[in-house]
């Protein structure tokens, strides 16, 4: 018997994407709340519970405007404890891609290309967690149709490991973290040690 | 118990385990290992010298190890027969307890294990069940830190005949705990450990908390919980009683406990599903309700006692709800929580239940059994014929009901026949009939099904206790599936012979479904292998004979899966559209004489043949019929 009745709803098409498949088994006991590492840094209205609940009652925009769907960054520590064996972070990129699609943009800071001095190389996409990342053939300025990075930013988390990889120091997350910001801090944490010692 | 132990027509066989189960209902022999207690159950009067005598110290099991326990030892005080036993494992031989019986002589280390053969009528198994070691459950820190307990320790810490008499104490430092968190659902609802809900311990749980209550009224006690379960009479005024006391309930299942190493307290992390915030609370000390599971031994005893075991290890009843007190063997009753966790009051219901069922037994001369058993016919087996029993019926046969001895032909032994039909398909020879569900029978209906217009049909094989519910409960809830299905019911997958399958593609069928049970649900133990393999071979030799995909379909449908059968059923018509009438038309042609040429020993089977001419003329009927309108 099929109760299909032709319109697919926001939880239906969570479910449809891989991850989403076991959205309706969570029983709301909180484990994965109480597992993850981002609400412990403070984000309150960071909750993996809620928007399972958003996305199983449908709230679409609601889900969407939710701080979950967005700083999520997959490490997985809700999976292992989860007691129904929900793949969470999966929803939430299922969530998360539905809402790219959608139009909506992600509030974090995420990364980017600086196409004049990109070879190429693929490095990057190797590297990237989050398979944010994949080579194009593109058209551009002053050096023609070449083979260059590019970063979808739907999937992109900021973590800024393309950065790190890139050999042409062409990649990266502006503003966050840049490679002297990070020698800087090292070097001031590696003065203090030695003061320690 | 002690009334029992007086009941001159019971008799308490403590310390014996059941070796060997043979027979049948009203007949069982029964071996039992009457187990060496190394004292005279005809002298010991319970006195207790031998223990206050004896030097050794051992773990007390029935205390969950948290006491010890002499090697001359009973189980617990209300131990009943109040006799004693050496344990031998931990004896040292210094024969202490032998000056302190004195007079009595009730010791004596000669003793050996005896093995004693019972005639019994009935056998009830209350087996109990066991409990989930949460120490493999890493983040709740069981056995790392000493005061996370779980709650049989609390059962035993709360105890007035308990290790502490009653006083509860931290395990770390002796102290009396003010904090408590007790966490349910530990091993139960997880799909990593158990799935299934372990029903009492809600209950249990919030039972322990009033009782700690009721002691010290100063304690403080927080229950983890998913969700409380308190469906019984009574249980949810008990659940608000515990509230009003002052009992904190915690919605929100725990991801973590952390210890301080100085002061041995606990951090509970858990979200608070109620605030939307994670709590992180401290306490002295915290109590894990862990799942119930089966006994360690559980599948032996299913093997020797040969019943089923559902889906998680429980022992399987013969129906859920019509009859949760009988196994699917005549004459094997079920108490109590080895056929599924349950708490007290329904242990006690299903264990008078099962009493009345096995005094029944007892009281009756004869006893009424399925009238679907199969028969021999000797002068057909193949210990006949070729002077050697093949033996195919005695490996099919769930229940150990077929018997060769020799270069005889199978015998069937009619009371423990349950009527699955397994033996009669396996049959090379055609030498059994299942009565009610003959060859002649099945062929008369199948033809009749199959006399106008085959190609368009679907004939669907359908188990007696799922696949035909399933169908059934397609029909009653309106799900919608094809109209040219025609429905067969035999007892189980077990009876759908290949010569069945082959007939109704040589009678030119457009589609053969072969459903029944799900593995775990079969309701004649392994009757739905015997079924599944037969069909998996019959599935290879179609496909060798190139079969369009999907014309033949082996499918698992249980009596709760309407949906699933109207769904298969759809599915198959759809298969049936997508091949053209000329192709498909062409396709049974092409097949009828392989299938004839496997059918050729089929026209036979006693009664086929009066069968065939039978059916030809209803066949015939139909047909004019049809052609008269």
């Amino acid at each position: 018997m099929n109760h299909d009745t032709g319109v697919q709803t926001f939880a239906d098409q969570v479910k449809a994407l891989p991850g989403g498949e076991f959205l309706e088994r969570c029983y709301a006991c909180g484990t994965c709340v109480s597992k993850c590492m981002i609400q412990q840094k403070g984000e309150l209205k960071y909750n993996p519970r809620r928007l399972l609940r958003l996305a199983m009652l449908d709230l679409k925009q609601e889900a969407f405007d939710n701080p979950t769907t967005w700083l999520c960054s997959a490490c997985d520590l809700c999976y292992t404890a989860c007691p129904q064996e929900i793949h969470i972070s999966g929803v939430i990129t299922a969530v998360k891609k539905i809402a790219v699609e959608e139009g909506r943009v992600t509030p974090i800071k995420t990364a980017r290309v600086d196409q004049q001095t990109c070879v190429g190389c693929g490095l990057c996409t190797e590297g990237c967690p989050y398979q944010a990342i994949s080579l194009v053939e593109k058209k551009v300025p002053f050096r023609g149709m070449i083979q260059v990075a590019e970063v979808d930013p739907g999937l992109c988390m900021g973590c800024g490991i393309c950065s790190a990889i890139c050999r042409s120091t062409s990649i990266g997350v502006p503003e966050e973290n840049t490679d002297n910001e990070i020698l800087d801090d090292l070097w001031s944490w590696m003065q203090h040690q030695e003061v320690r010692n | 118990m002690v009334d029992a132990a007086r009941q001159p027509k019971i008799d308490v066989r403590a310390f014996t385990e059941v070796e060997k189960v043979e027979g049948f209902v009203g007949n069982f022999k029964v071996t039992l290992r009457e187990k060496a207690k190394y004292v005279r159950a005809d002298r010991c009067n319970g006195c207790g010298a031998c223990t206050l005598a004896c030097p050794v110290e051992v773990p007390n099991y029935f205390d969950m190890n948290l006491a010890p326990r002499k090697a001359a030892y009973v189980p617990m005080s209300q131990s009943v027969p109040l006799i004693y036993s050496i344990d031998m494992e931990n004896c040292i031989h210094c024969y202490k307890c032998v000056d302190a019986c004195g007079a009595l002589e009730a010791i004596d280390f000669s003793q050996e294990d005896k093995l004693v053969e019972e005639d019994i009528g009935a056998i009830i198994v209350a087996t109990g069940f066991s409990h989930f070691d949460p120490s493999v459950m890493d983040e709740y820190g069981y056995a790392r830190y000493p005061n996370v307990i779980t709650a049989m320790e609390m059962e035993r810490l709360n105890n007035s005949a308990g290790p502490t008499n009653g006083d509860l104490i931290r395990p770390s430092d002796n102290e009396t705990p003010k904090t408590l968190a007790f966490i349910n659902c530990v091993g139960s609802r997880d799909k990593r450990y158990n799935p299934s809900c372990s029903n009492f311990c809600c209950m249990y749980s919030i039972k322990n908390a009033v009782l700690l209550k009721q002691m010290n009224p100063d304690v403080d006690i927080t229950i983890y919980y998913i969700d409380i379960r308190t469906p019984s009479k009574g249980y949810e005024e008990f659940y608000n009683r515990a509230r009003e006391m002052g009992i904190h309930f915690s919605q929100g299942r725990p991801s973590l406990i952390t210890e301080d190493p100085e002061t041995h307290n606990l951090v509970v992390h858990a979200e608070d599903v109620g605030l939307g915030l994670v709590t992180e609370k401290e306490y002295d000390m915290v109590m894990l309700s862990q799942a119930a599971i089966p006994q360690p031994d559980q599948n032996h005893m299913s093997s020797v006692l040969n019943v089923a075991q559902s889906p998680g290890g429980w022992f399987m009843e013969y129906h859920p709800k019509l009859r949760p007190m009988d196994s699917p063997t005549d004459g094997i009753f079920f108490a109590g929580a080895c056929q599924g966790p349950k708490d007290i009051p329904s242990s006690v219901a299903q264990g008078s239940a099962a009493a009345a069922r096995a005094s029944r037994i007892l009281h009756s001369e004869e006893w009424e059994i399925e009238p679907t058993v199969a028969v021999v016919w000797p002068d057909r087996c193949s210990a006949t014929t070729k002077g050697r029993a093949c033996g195919l019926c005695v490996k099919a046969c769930p229940y150990g009901a077929v018997k060769i001895e020799g270069d005889k032909a199978a015998e069937i032994i009619t009371a423990k026949c349950h009527g699955c039909g397994g033996c009669v398909a396996e049959c090379p020879e055609d030498a059994i009939t299942q009565l009610h569900y003959t060859d002649a029978q099945i062929l008369s209906q199948m033809r009749a099904l199959l006399a106008d217009k085959p190609e368009e049909k679907i004939l669907a094989f359908r188990c007696h206790w799922c696949s035909y519910g399933g169908a059934d409960l397609a029909g009653t809830s309106h799900f919608e599936y094809t109209a040219n299905e025609r429905g067969m019911k035999v007892m189980c997958s077990a009876r759908m012979d290949s010569d069945f399958i082959y007939e109704a593609f040589r009678l030119g069928a457009g589609g053969v479904l072969y459903s029944g049970c799900h593995p775990q649900d079969c309701h004649y133990i392994t009757g739905q292998l015997v079924g599944a393999k037969r069909a998996s071979r019959l599935k290879k030799v179609f496909d060798r004979m190139d079969m369009t995909e999907g014309r033949f379909r082996i499918e698992w449908i249980s009596a709760a899966e309407g949906d699933k059968y109207a769904r298969v059923l759809n599915e198959m018509q759809d298969v049936l559209d997508n091949i053209s009438p000329d192709d498909l038309h062409e396709e049974i042609e092409r097949l009828k004489p392989e299938m004839s040429k496997r059918l050729k020993n089929f026209p036979g089977v006693p009664g086929v043949e009066e069968a065939m001419v039978y059916s030809d003329k209803l066949v015939q009927a139909i047909t004019s019929q049809l052609e008269a309108k």
